[in-house]
């Protein structure tokens, strides 16, 4: 039972980080954004070529960080991938959904964005195969935390966890404490008025695409970090991800990152009364609930 | 791709060649239409069929079956259950045969078997459908006797997992399996197989395709302290398994499905971790006739048989066409799989998988005796319910892929699983 919500919230550290970043998108340009789980895969391969090129130029990286799998040149490649990440979802805008929004409406640019999921997905498969990666072929072993009840955790885990409580806090206090969260804020509540005090809204939406795509690149590599790399990451997280958002309440960066966790916990403690073939079911089963009993999400209000 | 059609036309060119010749020396007035049900649109199903063909030209050169030639109706099936009904129904309907070869994939050969074979009365025998589930259906009656298959069953496998768990002395194993329909076929019949031979099953835990964790299910399965592991996964969640398992304290005793043979699987895990790794998988039989066949088959095709169901086509024919001799000319589906224990008896007269050994046969069996049929797969028999066993293998990893550890002969199989029913 302890075992379970621990490994819960580990999880759901990985699924905040990405519905962080959709929640701020969905809620700027107002359209459900299914290619934004795909932004975790790039994330992932881009540290999975940045990592060895690094521990090749600088062989002093590749040392490993106390307890963790993670290595320096990890870290840096993380980094890489968050900005190369941040600059696709700008040049995924660019190319395809600013076009449809000027053109389209709404559904438009939710099939485009299929579209440009399936795209994404394919060309990594096609560019990196189909077979599954790791950053590091090693197993960390977990630590035992207390044999009885017997709690196990891993070191790559827990810092996963912590990393993702400090991003989220440097954005708590940048969207509530400066200007340019005020100006954030403001374009999400209405674009029209925000313009007409002076916010350039051109840019704020590039800048949402780069904190989403850079939060989601950090998700992605942290995933890879925990589970293992593979093209259909964005597939297999892209639900998860959205019933976070969507419990959390679209919009509400507090909200989607509470979301993460109660999606994470809530798949784990599933196995506890499901039998192990339901937990797919699991997210959906959360995001009916949480709709039936606040149609805007946990945190998120009504909007005109 | 070019080059195979290249070779499939010559084939099939020659194949037309000697059915005109032999049946023109013969001067034969009558044909015997039987039908086959594969998919010939993908590019694994069309040697199956190929195959087919091969035992049916042999068998007209030899003077055909009953004194008429055969001729071998193909249709696709596109592993669609849908078309493969409907090429089902036309060959019953309007080419009016009484047997019907086919299909490959389970779930196609299922919807003819209830659909087409039985209220047809329509003897049906397929090279490679493998589940379980036609085992449960013979056994409830509802397959009339007319469902024969020379692939083995998932129980093989199971029933050898079981028997790798009894030989390493495991005293409880949780099982891990892919929650589809083979998964939960193979898991279940492990699982049974194990109780059996009073090993316990701490868990049996489902795994989806595609989880952002499987560290849920890893943890559940580990609750009950195991002794050992039972994996029934493919390498993508298999890989991500392992790797949580083992880094949560998961024992390194694993007993692996074929499915886990798999150099992704050995590289991600890593062979440092894989040392008490058994795995399962069914084998081709190390006899004559199954030598025999190959050198046949390279003869006729100009290359050994290395795709999957070859063998098991080669026999699913030639046993439905000494069905056919034995039940006489004009005989009906029903009385055609009623003699397919004659022709499969092991008291009978031993006969080879060729033209020579179906002449032979058929003066056997014109004279009221039995054969048994040797064939590519070995010495076939059927059980009560159209099932055939598979000689197994236990393997495990090296460097550079994998090596068999023991080998198991149909005969042990067949007393090791006899031994737990």
């Amino acid at each position: 039972m302890i075992q379970h919500l621990l490994d819960g919230i580990l999880v759901g550290a990985i699924l905040s980080l990405g519905a962080t970043g959709l929640t701020m998108v969905m809620h700027m340009l107002r359209f459900a954004n299914f290619s934004h789980a795909e932004l975790l895969s790039i994330g992932a391969y881009v540290a999975l070529v940045f990592d060895p090129l690094f521990k090749a130029l600088l062989p002093l990286l590749s040392a490993q960080i106390g307890p963790l799998s993670m290595t320096w040149a990890l870290v840096a490649a993380i980094l890489v991938a968050m900005a190369l990440t941040a600059l696709s979802a700008v040049l995924f805008d660019r190319l395809v959904f600013r076009r449809v929004r000027e053109k389209g409406e709404e559904l438009s640019m939710v099939f485009a964005s299929f579209g440009l999921a399936l795209i994404i997905r394919n060309v990594i498969g096609l560019v990196f195969g189909l077979h599954t990666k790791l950053y590091s072929q090693d197993i960390v072993f977990a630590t035992v935390l207390s044999r009885d009840p017997l709690i196990l955790v891993k070191p790559d885990q827990v810092a996963v966890l912590g990393v993702a409580l400090a991003v989220m806090a440097a954005l708590h206090l940048m969207l509530s404490r400066t200007t340019f969260g005020y100006a954030l804020r403001a374009v999400a509540e209405n674009p029209a008025l925000a313009q007409v005090n002076g916010i350039n809204l051109g840019r704020m939406i590039v800048i949402v695409w780069l904190l989403g795509g850079a939060l989601a690149a950090m998700a992605g590599v942290f995933y890879g970090l925990t589970n293992q790399i593979t093209p259909v990451i964005g597939r297999d997280l892209v639900l998860p991800v959205f019933a976070a958002t969507i419990v959390g309440g679209i919009g509400s960066i507090h909200g989607a990152l509470l979301g993460g966790f109660v999606v994470g916990i809530a798949a784990n403690l599933a196995l506890v009364v499901l039998p192990s073939g339901y937990s797919p079911s699991v997210p959906f089963l959360i995001i009916l609930a949480v709709l039936l009993v606040r149609p805007n999400g946990l945190f998120g209000e009504e909007r005109a | 791709m070019t080059r195979n059609m290249q070779r499939f036309m010559l084939t099939a060119g020659t194949a037309l060649g000697l059915t005109l010749g032999a049946s023109a020396a013969l001067a034969q007035d009558c044909t015997t239409r039987i039908g086959a049900v594969l998919p010939t649109s993908v590019d694994w199903g069309r040697p199956i069929a190929e195959t087919a063909q091969f035992v049916v030209d042999q068998v007209n050169e030899s003077g055909g079956v009953a004194g008429c030639q055969i001729e071998m109706v193909l249709r696709d099936t596109q592993v669609d259950p849908k078309v493969g009904v409907d090429a089902a129904k036309a060959l019953v309907d309007l080419d009016g045969v009484q047997v019907l070869l086919g299909a490959v994939s389970s779930g196609v050969s299922m919807p003819i078997l209830t659909s087409v074979s039985v209220p047809g009365n329509v003897m049906q025998m397929s090279c490679c459908s493998s589940s379980t589930a036609f085992t449960a259906l013979a056994r409830e009656g509802k397959t009339s006797g007319l469902w024969f298959r020379t692939f083995a069953t998932t129980g093989v496998q199971a029933a050898v997992a079981a028997k790798v768990a009894q030989d390493q002395g495991y005293g409880s194993v949780a099982i891990l399996y892919k929650n589809d329909d083979w998964g939960q076929d193979i898991a279940k019949l492990t699982a049974g197989y194990l109780e059996a031979l009073g090993i316990e099953v701490t868990g049996s835990v489902a795994l989806n395709d595609g989880q952002p964790s499987y560290r849920a299910e890893v943890t559940s399965a580990l609750s009950g302290n195991p002794e050992a592991a039972y994996l029934a996964l493919y390498p993508n969640e298999g890989t991500a398994a392992v790797r949580e398992w083992l880094s949560l304290g998961g024992t390194q005793n694993m007993i692996l499905a074929n499915s886990l043979k798999s150099d992704d699987f050995r590289q991600n895990v890593g062979l440092q971790y894989l040392g008490n790794a058994l795995g399962t998988d069914t084998a081709s039989p190390r006899v004559d006739s199954a030598d025999d066949f190959v050198t046949r088959y390279t003869e006729r095709f100009g290359g050994a048989p290395n795709g999957p169901g070859l063998a098991n086509s080669y026999d699913a024919t030639m046993i439905a066409l000494l069905a056919m001799e034995a039940a006489g000319a004009g005989a009906t589906g029903d009385q055609i799989a009623a003699q397919v224990g004659r022709v499969t008896d092991p008291a009978g007269t031993p006969v080879t998988a060729d033209g020579a050994g179906f002449a032979q046969a058929r003066q056997v069996l014109a004279a009221g005796g039995s054969v048994m049929y040797q064939g590519a797969t070995g010495n076939v028999r059927f059980d009560a319910n159209g099932d055939v066993s598979a000689p197994a293998v236990v393997w495990k990893f090296t460097e550079d892929g994998s090596e068999e550890v023991q080998y198991l002969s149909l005969t042990e199989v067949d007393t090791f699983m006899a031994s737990m029913n």
